[in-house]
């Protein structure tokens, strides 16, 4: 079972963009809530984490080693603040600029790991999906497009074996690498095009063109969508709501100072909360119902 | 199943999409959250623009083989991507604008950005790629009745675009860091860009001097040969 | 019932003076399936064009054509892009759409029809082809036998009632061809789809054919029942030629009788005609002992990644000195991978590969590809990269005057404007420009007529005669019976058996020529038509004294 993959390509859409939004939203210096920022960014890694487990582990050092530069870039350079924690170079290195750096590194690290899962999920056929439902043109000649990438690549392979084989190219300095890829590149170029003309035929042959196009697709969208996609809308503009309204603003210049806690930003924390670990609760979900069916076998 | 199947409501979103929703979003996003939040702004603004260049494409006629011609040149860009030292997106792109339009150069420009993506991982940046290359396309396509007369025209837009791109790129991620890092530490990133930025200026200057050329011949070639 | 009419069509291309179609008429029934044949640009692929109306070319087309009786021009385009299929050659540049459903969905999706019907038709299809294993990949991971599969089965779903193919196995291996054409004839049989097919490779689609029709410069030569015409082409030498190797032993006696199509019905045709006095014929024996080893595989281990299985595992043998070496083998054999290892394109593990006495890895940069080794790679269109033929033999500084041909017919012409046969020899000619003393080639006949299969060998052995070593895999087995001094059958990575082709194509029993199925038992050695030819003879006299 892998988070998500199971839906149907809008529905895994509007929740990303739900989330991401909210988590872009927050990173302005007057709704820069750390709350907010911090479940965004443990939800995006527990997303990821769920799809991936301990696969490509070395990528969290290099994130985690971003998050502290940026963090630390930032008093750096930026020196509003009250609270002075030590001077460089007569320039003050305040509290309040460290802890912006540490929220703000949150902000950026969190929607780069939304995307990273948001780009496991949403693969080139999902995205075409979506695509066609707005212009199946379009996603008509992106289809094409992808199709033709693997294609060209085993032949630019192809291309290199050739022309090595006929002692024109090799790789073995800079300047000889460039000539050599100038030619094979030459030579897909030509390829590409000339036998374009098979594929173009091969469209008439089948009647493109003649009228409007429909768009055949094998997702469907099923109850769990629809449940899926309405918590994600709900939750989304309530958040919208509680940030509008100005309960969880948050500013860390000149001092620290947030509104108080009040019902509408509990409100609006929990509903984050849930929607950044909607992926969690989803996938822990299907695991239950699995160990539940399982064991009344 | 959730398609928009009504084609008058397509329409009328269409139409309401970007004369509507764009300032909208951008009046919204100024006056109602009265402080800045560019990032997400812009982000919609691309979008939407995007949007709005696909709808227009969605309703023209468009011939089987000027189809091909555009999936063909995005998809050898997007290879010529992993062939070491080239960079070839921006002179592809150019160079489908001169010969064959405007239009066909914002798309692959567009979906190079996009489906390159799909190896190198999307992100907030895909949209500003995708604009920044596909806006590289439309003028080169404004402009392709000089670029086409001139070499060295073709030689010094393509180096140009190479740096707007840059620019635009840079600019993005100025908002991106959007308060942030300060100006200071932006300028600095800039200055530690140099060298990236000259190789890859130069490497479009060879493309464009080397390569414009003979490119453009094979596709004026098959826009006879097949009639495009 | 009549489904198809052509009525005095002709065409001429633009800026051309010869009409490439000239008067051509005749009528389809439906569940014909008809063989279209003839030399390459005798005008069978326009004519192919013309019935399927979306892909006529630009040009002067006078005469009509009519689909159940009503013109064709004069149908709608939903109707005559539905009803008349169109299967061209290539496998690969045909397909549309990255993943199989989208393709097989791509035509519906063209006529506006709606998702739940396309559902249902695509599975429909994609049961009766058996290919549900395939229905979420890629098409990127098909084979190419799949990929033109996948080709048949998204016109198929489109449900026409003439389907029209333009050599559609040309690209293929032999298996992927016969199990193709197998399935076409599948389909002519259950839902009685007309089929109208041009082919180079007449082996299999002959006897699956009701109908022939022989095509000469334009012209109709022969068109009605397939043995009737096969019967009257006797001394046609161009039809004969590509003919099966039944056909062509059948046309080289005067007996009348049926004409055997398969290799069952010559074999009787032998039999019952032909005694068996004399069972071999004798052995020219020009083997010479002092012979000089040009290239040495010892013990060769070699894989693609580390984590994959080996391909060539422990292969060991030498080739010789002036002669052509032709390595045999099904799909994945190793037998092209053999090939680059041999042409220094890939590092084996283990073993050494010696090329002129010495080690591969001691040539340095490209001093291997100097007046040493050339390879000649499967998909000619990978060298050219010029605007003209001439421009292309400048592109690597050859001097023609070597050329064992000439190409300066087709100096003005554009690489991909010439045909198949001379796209090869173009090839070749870059491939030649570096005076190698080994030529590789990989399937230097893939896709050839008969004629330019002829060329090919001919020039093979001019090659041999100047003193070239020629070493050559192919699929082709007829070609390497005809060309080879000595055939090897690659296995698993490892050459199982070798030997001058009588000796090995007779140790075969199933990867061998037609000629040798039909006469093994009977007589002893026999792997040509001519050799077959030759001993039948024998045999006519001997009885006759």
């Amino acid at each position: 079972m892998k988070a998500f993959d199971n839906y149907n390509p809008i529905t895994v859409f509007i929740y990303f963009a739900s989330v991401i939004t909210i988590g872009m939203f927050c990173l302005n210096p007057v709704t820069m809530n750390p709350l907010i920022l911090f479940l965004s960014l443990a939800g995006a890694v527990t997303t990821y984490l769920i799809r991936n487990r301990t696969e490509g582990a070395q990528s969290h050092l290099f994130f985690f080693v971003m998050f502290i530069l940026l963090t630390v870039i930032n008093p750096l350079f930026n020196h509003n603040g009250v609270t002075v924690l030590l001077i460089i170079n007569n320039n003050p290195v305040t509290l309040e600029a460290l802890l912006y750096g540490a929220a703000s590194a949150a902000a950026i690290i969190g929607v780069i790991y939304w995307f990273r899962s948001f780009s496991q999920i949403m693969t080139s056929d999902k995205l075409l999906y979506i695509l066609g439902n707005i212009s199946p043109k379009f996603a008509l000649i992106l289809s094409m497009t992808l199709r033709y990438v693997p294609m060209f690549e085993k032949q630019t392979q192809k291309v290199i074996q050739a022309q090595r084989g006929l002692g024109l190219y090799s790789d073995t300095d800079f300047m000889s690498r460039v000539r050599g890829g100038t030619r094979v590149f030459s030579v897909m170029v030509t390829w590409a095009l000339e036998n374009g003309v098979i594929t173009s035929d091969s469209m008439t042959a089948r009647g493109y063109g003649i009228t409007k196009r429909t768009f055949f697709s094998i997702f469907k969208f099923r109850r769990q969508d629809i449940i899926l996609s309405a918590a994600s809308v709900i939750l989304f503009l309530i958040i919208l709501a509680g940030v509008i309204s100005g309960s969880v603003n948050f500013k860390f210049y000149p001092e620290i100072s947030y509104a108080g806690t009040t019902v509408i930003s509990v409100i609006t924390y929990i509903a984050y909360g849930l929607l950044a670990f909607l992926p969690a609760f989803t996938e822990s979900g299907e695991e239950l119902r699995w160990k539940y069916l399982k064991s009344r076998i | 199943m959730i398609t928009i199947k009504n084609a008058s409501l397509r329409k009328v979103l269409r139409i309401a999409i970007p004369f509507a929703l764009v300032p909208a979003v951008i009046v919204a996003g100024v006056y109602l959250f009265k402080e800045n939040s560019y990032m997400l702004i812009s982000v919609a603004v691309i979008i939407l623009s995007l949007l709005l260049f696909i709808s227009g494409f969605e309703k023209k006629k468009t011939g089987t083989r000027r189809l091909i011609i555009v999936a063909i040149m995005t998809a050898l860009s997007v290879v010529g991507r992993f062939i070491p030292v080239f960079k070839p997106v921006t002179a592809m792109t150019v160079i489908t604008a001169v010969y064959i339009g405007g239009e066909a150069g914002f798309l692959v420009g567009a979906m190079s950005a996009l489906i390159s993506n799909f190896w190198f991982g999307q992100g907030p940046w895909t949209p500003f790629q995708m604009f920044a290359w596909g806006m590289i396309g439309l003028v080169g396509g404004l402009l392709s009745k000089y670029l086409k007369k001139s070499r060295v025209a073709l030689v010094i837009y393509g180096v140009v675009a190479g740096l707007a791109y840059s620019l635009i790129m840079d600019f993005w991620a100025l908002i991106w860091n959007n308060e942030i890092i300060s100006m200071e530490a932006y300028l600095a990133s800039l200055v530690t860009a140099i060298p990236y930025t000259i190789v890859y200026s130069a490497s479009n200057l060879m493309f464009f001097a080397l390569l414009a050329k003979p490119f453009g011949e094979k596709l004026e070639r098959v826009k006879l040969k097949y009639g495009v | 019932m009549e489904i198809l009419k052509v009525e005095n069509l002709s065409f001429t291309y633009p800026l051309c003076n010869e009409k490439a179609i000239d008067g051509i008429s005749f009528s389809v029934d439906r569940g014909d399936f008809i063989t279209v044949c003839g030399a390459t640009g005798c005008g069978k692929s326009t004519l192919m064009r013309m019935i399927k109306k979306e892909l006529t070319p630009l040009g002067d087309m006078t005469g009509r054509v009519f689909y159940k009786g009503r013109d064709i021009n004069t149908l709608s385009e939903a109707e005559t892009a539905c009803s008349i299929g169109f299967v061209a050659q290539r496998p690969e540049e045909q397909i549309v759409t990255d993943k199989v459903w989208h393709e097989l969905a791509f035509g519906l999706e063209n006529m506006g029809i709606a998702r739940d019907i396309i559902r249902r038709r695509v599975s429909e299809m994609t049961c009766y082809f058996g290919i549900e294993d395939w229905f979420e990949k890629s098409v990127s991971e098909l084979s190419g036998g799949q990929k033109q599969l996948l080709n048949l089965a998204s016109v198929m779903v489109m449900q026409p009632d003439v389907l029209i193919l333009d050599e559609p196995t040309a690209q293929l291996d032999p298996i992927a061809a016969s199990d193709f054409i197998a399935t076409l004839s599948k389909l002519n049989r259950d839902l009685s789809l007309t089929v109208i097919i041009t082919e180079h490779r007449l082996e299999e689609v002959i006897p699956v054919s009701n109908r022939l029709l022989a095509m000469e410069c334009g012209k109709i030569l022969k068109y009605g029942e397939t043995r009737q015409v096969v019967a009257s082409l006797r001394e046609n030498d161009v039809f004969t030629r590509g003919m099966p190797a039944a056909v062509r032993i059948f046309n080289s006696f005067d007996l009348n009788g049926p004409c055997p199509l398969t290799a069952r019905e010559g074999r009787d045709y032998i039999e019952s005609n032909f005694p068996n006095t004399v069972i071999s014929l004798e052995e020219t024996d020009e083997r010479n002992d002092k012979k000089e080893t040009v290239l040495e595989f010892s013990d060769v281990y070699f894989k693609y990644a580390k984590e994959l299985p080996d391909v060539l595992r422990g292969l060991d043998f030498k080739v010789y000195k002036g002669e052509i070496f032709c390595i045999m083998g099904g799909n994945g054999s190793g037998k092209s991978t053999c090939l680059s290892v041999a042409a220094g394109l890939h590092r084996p593990y283990s073993g050494n590969v010696r090329v002129l006495g010495k080690k591969i890895k001691d040539y340095k940069k490209n001093e291997l590809y100097r007046e040493c080794l050339s390879l000649l790679p499967q998909d000619v269109q990978t060298v050219f990269l010029k605007n003209t033929v001439k421009e292309e033999l400048e592109d690597v500084k050859s001097n023609e005057d070597f050329l064992p041909y000439d190409l300066s017919g087709l100096y003005e012409r554009h690489p991909y404007d010439i045909s198949g046969g001379q796209q090869q020899l173009l090839a070749l000619a870059k491939v030649l420009s570096t005076s190698p003393k080994i030529l590789l080639l990989d399937e230097p006949t893939k896709g050839l007529d008969a004629y330019a299969k002829k060329e090919i060998g001919d020039i093979l052995k001019r090659l041999r005669n100047g003193g070239m070593t020629v070493i050559c895999v192919t699929h082709d087995v007829e070609f390497a019976a005809e060309y080879a001094d000595r055939c090897a059958m690659f296995f698993r990575g490892e050459i199982t058996s070798c030997g001058v082709p009588s000796e090995f194509f007779s140790g075969n029993n199933f990867y061998t020529t037609a000629a040798n199925r039909m006469t093994s038992g009977y007589y002893k050695n026999i792997t040509t038509v001519s050799d077959a030819v030759k001993i039948m003879r024998m045999n006519r006299t001997e009885g006759a004294l």
